[in-house]
């Protein structure tokens, strides 16, 4: 017990000193975000000392850029199941492994939710007051109640589903499913309802007609799962890109170079397996006989830093095991190339090449002087008929970090839908608000066409839906099938549906006033500042937890290599210094 | 660790603190720091009487200290047997806004930012149609040809919105019928003010400022007391004058009569008897479903 608790905490430690360390480009970025959410505390001390006069909020506009973008990001958040959901019921592989970006992008934005109720509360001081069980909490009464409950509870879930799976990936262990996979389900129900509950805070408001419509918890819903995934979409070749060197390192042939020597080989022996046993205890199920038919097709070879083990694109069939020394699997995509793993002793590389005959995915080449044992496509499946031997190796195929253009086409038609389905509804509120020409719709009016001379949200809402009929259109054509024109739809979905749903929802509800007085609001400067400074303040948490997982999931932190040295700087093989 | 390194570390963190010392400097200028006291101060239906007579006081010493006027602060509670009802004579009233006024003296209201627990509708005849009213009209003199006005303030609706949505139990409704605010435990998160059809609540955006010589002294903890910034305040019908058994200040200062308040469980009282005779009256947006207790007649 205690040893695992000390386990964990050099776990946390070490977790702790990636985010400390990096190249300048790193220091650069963190600094510039540190600097802009230091703007935006300074904003918000001034705001706590004086009161949310420094807003432009009044009694008329109550609620306004705060709440927006509270109510956008519990959409961001709530999206991350978009991925889960393909991963887990579907049993979609590209997506695999992009799952724990995508639910640490919901980390990210229910922190900065959180933040944003928090800075639009008159009395942060008395937060005390909605603990349960310490204040007063009108729970089931209040929808807000149920939003302090949702929020937390799936910010509680998501931190504890990433950080189980990334330990587990860090002591190389297989996740015990009963230990996440209820979670998992229990997350993706809880992911619809945090935005439903956060359009219930509206719709729940019979003296607010523009809100008080049953449409507006499906049109959340719709809209959060366009926006959502058309951010991860970004953010995932962002993390491509950045995690991504210009050359294989060592193992990269330059032009007039010539090529290095091949690795020293020699048969395996039966003592070679004894000693891959130590590593793969699965190996011992393997029976004498077998283990002899297995001999001859094997070999052992003797690798320097840089010898390339197999090559991606090749379709030679052989697979390793590792006996001594670290192997680093880059794969180039784009021009440029990225670890999508490291395999340490009794670790396998080149598995999937020797068991499908597909072409090598990436390129493997030792980092360090050691020992891999090189077995023919037969001797592996031999190998694997041991039922133990198998299920390990099956579970390791998975562990590692791609990121493909497969798994952002996924998630472009899921963006596809969505955004259809957002639309229509759209189109549906709309009608229903201009067709039927009753008195309630002062406040659609105010949105689309403006009431009263007063116009303020007109230009933004035609944005927005200029935005969102543009990425639809791009949406459905096949041009959105190169990344080009996929990047620039993704950023229209984001930026049409922030003003549709935050803006476009928010203020309309409180123009005109219940008494029908017309009164506008534009967001203060120093509202803006507050603002700003909350999206860095999730930037850069986005960016720790980036900076933690990334190294993990490529199994370049792990159990095995504690005590060693962290790197800091670029590595010979690209590594940790790479990473932005 | 190196020298080298220790001094790197150091500077970087001197420049990290100087910088988050330097980012919360306008705390400096508090407009209203809570003292450990206020901090922890009880709910108003948990605290016993020996914990309220210990806040008034507290009170009364922060007033004083502030306004250099001695306030007599009481907690008066509900009476048995007894519902406020108010009507208002849409006949009668020329829209003169003495109310809204005389409700901003009695109550302590901030006069800059300016609050107001009253607004007073000037509606084109014929019409009940809030979004054809004019809020800020000016004549010369009043009333107007062609006009009718329609104060309107919190309606202490039976069925209130307000108090459903609040996520701490801030404001509720009490036996007597008056929806009230404990202005010590509302967080300031004005999910009231979206949720009220009425428009019947006001923020605290910041420290509100009465003038010493205009303070009120008379005053009761859920009433008139001075409020804090950040904290949502509303028409109480003037608990401290009616629980007392006083008319609300709007009520007295009326100069057309429109204005009439009384207890409806009391059958011989003035609202009793509007209620009974009046054929029609008006509980505005009653289709909210929210049962006000406030009503509007005409006298023809």
């Amino acid at each position: 017990m205690r040893r695992a608790i000390r386990n964990y905490l050099v776990f946390l430690r070490r977790c702790a000193g990636l985010a400390l360390v990096g190249d300048w480009r790193y220091y650069a970025w963190m600094g510039l975000l540190t600097v802009i959410c230091l703007l935006g505390l300074h904003a918000y001390c001034r705001q706590f000392a004086q009161g949310l006069i420094v807003t432009g909020m009044s009694d008329e506009v109550s609620w306004g850029v705060y709440i927006a973008n509270f109510t956008f990001l519990v959409g961001v958040a709530a999206a991350a199941v978009m991925m889960v959901i393909p991963v887990y019921i579907y049993k979609n592989e590209d997506l695999h492994d992009l799952v724990i970006f995508g639910e640490l992008l919901a980390v990210a934005a229910i922190l900065m939710c959180l933040a944003f109720v928090t800075v639009d509360l008159g009395r942060p001081d008395r937060f005390w007051h909605l603990i349960p069980g310490l204040g007063q909490f009108n729970f089931p009464k209040s929808m807000l109640s149920w939003d302090v409950i949702v929020l937390n509870g799936y910010l509680l879930l998501n931190v504890y589903i990433c950080g189980y799976l990334l330990y587990c990936r860090y002591r190389k262990t297989k996740p015990a499913k009963w230990f996440y996979i209820p979670f998992v389900f229990i997350a993706i129900v809880w992911a619809v309802s945090i935005h439903t509950v956060t359009a219930f805070l509206y719709v729940g408001l019979g003296g607010r007609p523009f809100w008080n419509s049953s449409i507006v918890g499906p049109r959340f819903l719709a809209s959060a799962f366009t926006a959502g995934p058309a951010l991860i979409i970004l953010a995932m070749q962002v993390v491509r890109r950045v995690t991504a060197s210009a050359s294989l390192g060592p193992a990269s042939a330059g032009p007039g170079s010539a090529p290095p020597p091949p690795p020293k080989r020699r048969p395996a022996t039966a003592d070679d397996l004894v000693a891959l046993t130590r590593y793969l205890p699965e190996i011992g199920s393997v029976p004498m006989e077998i283990r002899q038919q297995l001999l001859p097709m094997m070999e052992v070879l003797e690798v320097q830093s840089g010898d390339v083990l197999l090559r991606q694109g090749q379709t030679e069939d052989k697979a390793f095991f590792i006996l001594r020394g670290c192997v680093v699997v880059k794969r180039e995509e784009g021009g440029r190339f990225r670890i999508t793993r490291t395999a340490g002793p009794g670790e396998q590389v080149g598995e999937i090449t020797a068991l499908n005959g597909t072409p090598r995915t990436a390129t493997a080449f030792a980092e360090e002087p050691g020992l891999v044992l090189s077995l023919s496509a037969a001797a592996l499946r031999l190998l694997m008929k041991s039922p133990q031997v198998n299920k390990i190796v099956r579970s390791r195929m998975s562990e590692r970090l791609l990121i493909t253009d497969r798994a952002l086409m996924t998630l472009r038609s899921i963006v596809q839908v969505s955004m259809l389905i957002n639309v229509f509804l759209l189109v549906n509120e709309v009608f229903k608000e201009f067709y039927s020409g009753n008195l309630h719709d002062a406040s659609t009016k105010y949105l689309f066409v403006g009431l009263d001379h007063h116009h303020a949200l007109v230009p933004w809402i035609w944005t927005a839906i200029t935005f969102n009929l543009v990425a639809m259109v791009l949406l459905v054509l096949p041009v959105s099938r190169s990344l080009r024109w996929l990047n620039l739809t993704c950023v229209l979905c984001i930026v049409g549906i922030w003003i549709e749903k935050g803006m476009g929802l928010v203020i309309p509800g409180f123009v005109p006033t219940p008494l029908g007085e017309m009164m506008e609001y534009r967001p203060s400067l120093n509202e803006t500042l507050v603002c700003f400074g909350i999206w860095t303040f999730g930037l850069l948490c986005y960016t720790v937890f980036l900076r933690m997982s990334v190294p993990i999931l490529q199994g370049r932190l792990s159990k095995e290599n504690e005590g060693a040295p962290e790197e800091s700087g670029p590595s010979p093989a690209g590594g940790l210094g790479a990473y932005p | 660790m190196g020298r080298r390194s220790f001094l790197r570390t150091s500077a970087v963190l001197t420049t990290g603190l100087a910088a988050l010392a330097a980012s919360m400097k306008p705390l400096l200028e508090m407009n209203d720091f809570p003292t450990m006291e206020r901090f922890l101060q009880k709910y108003y239906k948990e605290m016993t009487p020996q914990d309220m007579a210990k806040v008034l006081k507290r009170i009364e010493d922060e007033v004083e200290q502030q306004y250099g006027l001695r306030p007599h602060v009481r907690d008066l509670k509900p009476m048995d047997g007894v519902e406020y009802v108010y009507c208002l004579n849409l006949t009668r009233c020329i829209g003169c806004r003495k109310c809204v006024h005389a409700c901003v003296a009695e109550n302590n209201q901030s006069r800059d930012p300016e609050i107001q627990y009253i607004r007073v509708l000037r509606l084109p005849d014929g019409s009940l149609d809030v979004d054809k009213a004019e809020h800020f009209y000016a004549p010369d003199a009043v009333p107007e040809k062609g006009y009718f006005y329609m104060p309107v303030q919190c309606q202490q609706c039976k069925n209130p919105p307000c108090t459903k949505v609040c996520p701490v139990h801030a404001t509720w409704q009490e036996a007597d019928g008056i929806t009230v605010v404990d202005y010590d435990w509302c967080i300031g998160c004005r999910y009231c003010e979206a949720a009220c059809p009425y428009w019947a609540r006001r923020f605290n955006f910041t420290k509100p400022s009465i003038p010493k010589e205009r303070l009120n002294p008379d005053m009761s903890y859920l009433g008139n007391r001075p409020r804090r910034q950040g904290v949502m305040e509303k028409c109480h019908f003037c608990i401290q004058r009616t629980r007392a058994g006083r008319y609300p200040a709007c009520l007295e200062v009326c100069p057309a009569g429109a204005r009439k308040f009384g207890n409806i469980l009391d059958p011989n009282s003035e609202v009793s008897y509007i209620l009974k005779s009046k054929r029609v009256f008006i509980q505005l947006k009653e289709e909210m479903g929210t049962s006000p207790r406030f009503f509007y007649y005409f006298d023809v």
